[in-house]
């Protein structure tokens, strides 16, 4: 069963992705005192890609408030904030400026928990708009996930839709242990189906888009969307595809791969991300490593984004990312030829 | 550098070809552009250029077996360069071809038996998997899939094409997955198990057998027998038993009847210059299958010491897999657990094997009168595909003629 489809309620609500994010902020801005919002240009400007947009009018220049440029300082504050007991949400600009906050989001907020024993927790949230495609080349367009869900104390989530671009959000304000969450930039105009009520969408649940026999294809934020459209033109030629959308990359939910693949025999894992040592790796050994590898009929597919920064001439930007046209052609010739 | 001659793709969706027919020897002289072989695909045979001038060497392909397209089968040596020997091992058949292994119950060495072997095999988790429950060989699996992996599909395929009969035969072992109910104990197949599950399982579903049984009177085996013990004692041979006695005979008559000491290979038959004789043995519940090699150039005290040899090695497990495999024939002996007579399944791909029941004194019509004589019953089960009926009872008649006057023969 999907477990989270997106079929169309009876009342549709309709909002974009950045709208999403924003009903989020706002509802848990009103809902706890507790919460603010902080980064470079979210007030008077609405944030570069407009998400926080109107906040600062609503919630005063308290709990909205435009930083200096400099990532560590904000991430720095986040977290002391965190620790003292307000419930930081911080924007990183461009996921890329994440480098220049490594040391608190690493070696600080991700530890203190452990390192004090739980005495201390971080209850910190990071947006980050990250991926390509908007020809903002190499510093502006990296998708970095991969780098944080290899550090433990850290939550990474990448919505994909409206629906739970919201639901996430207001999950991971309410968890006690740092979460960032990288949003495609990509898909802040995308629109979809949003209750208007203060949901939760779980943290460490992915969600099955489609339903299929022959092959499994996972991925999450854009590249979820992406396997979605695939599959209906793969469904035309007689593939049956299942799509799972991971939605969050740490915790990952092996389970719902797992099953998946014990059912379509083929896997192909689909991100932007650099391919080498990214999330394919790591989805691709756990599937070996497991008793699923005994399910498996073909060999696993891992497509994922060049070897190379993101470029800024348009075609070749394109061309550095997987793009739905590779997806249908390599989950074609997986299940066809049996070929990677 | 010599120059690499490869098994071409000549048809579109080629993944594996066969050599009909080499045109060329070893060491052969060959002029760029003439025909060194044959290549048949499923439409049509095609000739194959020598893609440079020289001396082939080192060839390394057989006819008739199903080979990955681009494998290298030969080297071309430009004048001048020294030929060295073969670099590489003879050609792994991709897994279309449909040879049996050749022995029972050990990982093989030999370089014969060599093609079939698991590790050139190409098959995807799942349909290893579907394999090992369904007791399927997946080296008679023809495998669809990229450089001729065997994929699901295949094995359902090969599955599918089983007769029924087969089928029931091989029925799945129970395995923790499958299990119909959790009565008694479950223990998993030991390695020597499966390999012996897979292959009879396969001989029986493969090869049609047929079964011819002689009572034959032992009272001169026994007699020879006795007068062996008291020689071999003499000269410190061990003494030798009945089952050695049978090989030793077998293994003379083997040699003028080709067409038992032989094997089905694909549709072929291949038939062995020397006479290789395994003898069916249990250990620790498994069986396993030493094999008295060139039985037939052996006289009794050295036949006696090889078998000894071969089954304390068993019994210490200090046997390689060369001597516990590649036989040309085997006979399995029951006789001593009080047995009268049994069929026995073809150890593949022999064309045939010796079932030897228990020695027992029976009246028997002689000159007239009923008298007590040790009698034996033999059953030879035998692969018709290769052997027919008259050529396999022509051999029981010798056997029988030559264990009733053993002298005569040794």
């Amino acid at each position: 069963m999907p477990s989270d489809t997106l079929e169309a309620p009876a009342d549709i609500r309709e909002l974009s992705y950045a709208e999403a994010v924003r009903e989020a902020l706002g509802q848990a801005m009103e809902a706890d005192e507790r919460v603010f919002l902080f980064g470079e240009d979210v007030g008077v400007y609405g944030g570069a890609f407009g998400v926080s947009g109107d906040l600062v009018h609503r919630f005063g220049t308290e709990r909205v408030i435009d930083t200096p440029i400099s990532e560590l300082g904000i991430a720095g504050a986040a977290v002391g904030a965190a620790i003292t007991g307000m419930r930081p949400v911080l924007e990183i600009q461009f996921s890329d400026f994440v480098t220049l906050a490594m040391e608190q989001l690493v070696n600080q907020a991700a530890k203190i928990r452990f390192m004090f024993g739980g005495k201390a927790s971080v209850p910190m949230v990071v947006r980050l708009p990250g991926g390509s495609g908007t020809g903002a080349a190499a510093q502006h367009s990296q998708s970095l996930e991969a780098w944080f869900a290899h550090v433990p104390g850290l939550k990474v989530l990448q919505p994909s839709t409206p629906h739970d671009a919201k639901g996430m959000l207001l999950a991971a304000i309410d968890d006690p242990n740092p979460v960032l969450i990288f949003e495609h930039k990509l898909l802040y105009k995308t629109k979809g189906h949003v209750p208007a009520d203060a949901y939760r969408v779980p943290i460490g649940k992915a969600a099955i888009r489609r339903e299929g026999t022959d092959l499994t294809i996972v991925g999450s934020s854009i590249m979820a969307r992406k396997a979605e459209a695939a599959a209906e033109r793969l469904a035309a030629d007689g593939i049956s595809a299942e799509v799972i959308d991971l939605r969050s990359i740490r915790p990952i939910d092996f389970s719902t791969i797992a099953e998946s693949v014990r059912k379509t025999h083929r896997l192909m894992v689909v991100y932007e991300g650099v391919k080498t040592m990214g999330i394919g790796a790591e989805i691709s050994a756990m599937i070996a490593e497991s008793e699923v590898f005994d399910f498996l009929d073909a060999p696993i597919i891992r497509l994922g984004g060049a070897d190379a920064p993101i470029p800024y001439n348009p075609v070749l930007e394109k061309a550095a990312v997987p793009q739905e046209d590779d997806i249908v052609a390599a989950a074609t010739n997986l299940v066809r030829r049996g070929e990677a | 550098m010599p120059v690499e001659v490869i098994l071409p793709k000549v048809d579109m969706d080629m993944e594996t070809g066969t050599i009909e027919t080499w045109h060329v020897r070893e060491g052969d002289q060959v002029r760029q552009g003439d025909t060194i072989f044959e290549i048949g695909t499923n439409k049509a045979v095609m000739e194959v250029e020598a893609p440079a001038t020289g001396a082939i060497r080192n060839i390394r392909a057989e006819t008739g077996i199903a080979i990955a397209v681009g494998t290298p089968v030969a080297w071309i040596y430009l004048d001048g360069e020294a030929a060295t020997d073969a670099p590489a091992p003879a050609v792994e058949a991709a897994p279309t071809a449909t040879r049996l292994p050749s022995d029972i119950a050990v990982p093989e060495a030999a370089p014969v038996s060599a093609f079939a072997t698991m590790p050139g095999l190409r098959a995807t988790p799942l349909a290893r998997r579907i394999a090992r429950q369904n007791a399927i060989d997946l080296a008679a699996v023809a495998g669809t899939g990229p450089r001729g992996r065997i994929g699901e599909v295949d094995v359902r395929r090969h599955l599918e094409r089983r007769p029924r009969g087969a089928q029931a035969q091989e029925t799945p072992p129970a395995s923790p997955m499958v299990a119909p109910s959790c009565e008694g104990r479950l223990q998993p197949f030991s390695a020597i198990r499966r390999i012996v599950a897979s292959r009879l399982s396969q001989s029986m579903s493969t090869a049609p057998h047929f079964y011819l049984t002689s009572e034959i009177e032992m009272s001169a085996a026994r007699d020879l027998l006795g007068r062996l013990a008291v020689r071999h004692e003499r000269i410190g041979a061990p003494k030798p038993s009945l089952t050695v006695l049978i090989a030793r005979v077998a293994a003379r008559v083997l040699r003028d009847h080709p067409v038992i000491n032989a094997s089905a290979e694909g549709e072929a038959t291949r038939f062995h210059d020397r006479v290789d004789i395994g003898i069916a043995m249990e250990r620790d519940g498994d069986l396993v299958v030493p094999v008295l090699r060139d039985a037939g150039s052996m006289d009794m005290p050295a036949m006696a010491r090889e078998f000894a040899r071969l089954r304390d090695g068993m019994a210490r497990r200090t046997l390689t897999p060369a001597e516990l495999g590649g036989g040309t024939f085997t006979i399995s002996n029951l006789g001593m657990y009080g047995v009268d007579s049994f069929t026995a399944i073809i150890n593949p791909p022999q064309g045939a094997i010796l079932a030897v029941g228990r020695t027992v004194d029976k009246p028997v019509g002689r000159g007239g009168q009923i008298v007590l004589r040790p009698i034996a019953n033999l059953t030879l089960s035998s692969d018709h595909r290769i052997v027919d009926g008259v050529a396999a009872a022509r051999f029981m008649a010798d056997l029988r003629e030559a264990l009733e006057s053993p002298e005569v023969l040794l």
